[in-house]
């Protein structure tokens, strides 16, 4: 085979190869929405999990045709395989973004799996989910030297202000 | 009896001499009455007013389309590619198609093309059949012409904003089946011939197109293409007379159901359409005003 930079450029191809082949890939994939739509927040492979996103999001669009829309519903029932979900996606999921035109899931990366394999993984969530934060907002180290100067001068400011109030 | 008409025509050229006279000493009188009338507002001679131009309507051009019609050209493939270079390339598509005049045609109507050609006699060649593909985008854009002459197929690829291209006539507007006429070459040749002393078919500029819905006979396989599958999605072949139904049973394991509820392939361009449309209706008719 002629090895050459053209296997390394994709020329425009946007989906990734996983499985057997494509029907593999979109079954896979089915699988992987349908847990995340039932559990709103999932732990997989990074891959899979950027793979996921897209389509995760242009559902959420879909659903918000409404259930009445027959394509929307035609979607859902193909790529949620268990069916009582279906009412969910539109009922809860669908109402929860309304507001928000476009980014409806996060992704946050995770130490490689303990297993053999290392696989890099990835948790995919829906924005808005009942669970604790993934990621909590990082505080400065307060014990810095500049941190503890600007502590000093955030406390001589406060007492300067009382000082003037009460004169 | 031959004398009679003498004299009446001797009558007649008298009264005529006379009527002639009246005539011009009305004339006369009537120039001079203007005259005396212009003379006494200011003294000022008569300004000459030219006869208004007869209005010529050219009945054998066809009228502009008045369709909501966007060219498939004007609109993008999905790329990653700055929007600027579309822009660019739209405006200098519209300075072309200011010049010659690029009618609305589909594939399956019956074009004819002049084409500047330096080895022709008369440094023009004139080719017409059916308008079998419409490919490419922007400037690029092509569309190949069908036709069997002398029995024998040929296809011409044209390049629509191509500087040699001289005249387009649609002789038969229509549109078929299908998007993609190529099964025409393995079809038997019947379908793929257009008479070339065919005169234009009159076609309304409003209302739709008219589909034609023939479907082909083909020849006996193997084609160029294997078009009972569904991924080529043919329509206008009667495959009932060319194929057994194990065949086409066996022809549907390439289906691929999955495919239309793949959001990853959908290309959604009817804002693109609308706004393009616009544009390009603001820019021609800026042309035909100064």
């Amino acid at each position: 085979m002629r090895v050459n930079i053209q296997m390394l450029i994709s020329h425009g191809r946007v989906a990734r190869k996983m499985g057997l082949g494509p029907e593999s890939r979109i079954n896979m994939l089915r699988n992987i929405l349908t847990g995340l739509v039932r559990h709103e927040r999932i732990e997989t492979t990074r891959g899979r999990a950027d793979e996921v996103r897209f389509y995760a999001e242009k559902l959420i669009d879909y659903a918000k045709k409404g259930d009445t829309d027959e394509k929307a519903m035609k979607m859902a029932n193909f790529w949620l395989t268990e069916k009582d979900l279906i009412p969910k996606l539109f009922k809860v999921l669908a109402p929860r973004f309304e507001t928000q035109p476009k980014a409806y899931t996060r992704m946050a990366r995770i130490p490689n799996r303990e297993n053999l394999d290392k696989a890099a993984m990835a948790v995919l969530e829906y924005k808005g989910n009942p669970f604790p934060p993934l990621q909590t907002a990082k505080r400065d180290n307060e014990l810095t030297l500049i941190n503890q100067l600007l502590k000093g001068y955030r406390e001589q400011r406060a007492q300067q202000a009382a000082a003037k109030v009460e004169a | 009896m031959a004398a009679s008409t003498r004299k009446l025509d001797k009558v007649m050229f008298s009264i005529k001499l006379l009527r002639n006279i009246q005539q011009q000493n009305e004339r006369f009188l009537s120039t001079s009455m203007r005259r005396l009338a212009e003379g006494s507002d200011g003294g000022k001679p008569t300004k000459f007013t030219p006869p208004p131009k007869p209005v010529i309507i050219d009945k054998t051009q066809s009228e502009a389309s008045l369709r909501k019609f966007l060219s498939p050209e004007f609109i993008p493939p999905r790329q990653r590619i700055n929007p600027l270079k579309f822009a660019i390339e739209r405006k200098d598509m519209i300075q072309r198609r200011k010049v010659l005049n690029i009618p609305e045609f589909y594939v399956g109507s019956v074009l004819a093309v002049t084409m500047a050609d330096p080895h022709a006699s008369g440094k023009t060649n004139r080719f017409m059949g059916i308008c079998i593909q419409r490919g490419g985008h922007g400037l690029g854009a092509t569309f190949v012409l069908r036709n069997i002459i002398d029995g024998q197929g040929v296809e011409i690829c044209y390049e629509m904003y191509s500087p040699r291209l001289q005249q387009l006539e649609v002789l038969k507007l229509e549109k078929r089946l299908d998007n993609n006429l190529m099964y025409l070459r393995d079809a038997l040749p019947e379908y793929s011939t257009v008479n070339l002393d065919m005169k234009p078919v009159p076609h309304s500029v409003t209302g739709d197109v008219p589909v034609n819905k023939t479907r082909v006979r083909m020849r006996p396989k193997p084609w160029s293409k294997r078009w009972e599958r569904p991924k080529y999605n043919v329509q206008g072949i009667r495959f009932d007379l060319c194929l057994s139904p194990e065949k086409l049973e066996h022809a549907q394991k390439w289906a691929e159901p999955w495919r239309e509820y793949d959001m990853l392939k959908e290309y959604d361009t009817t804002a693109l359409e609308e706004r393009f449309l616009k544009e390009v209706q603001t820019e021609m008719s800026k042309s035909t005003s100064p």
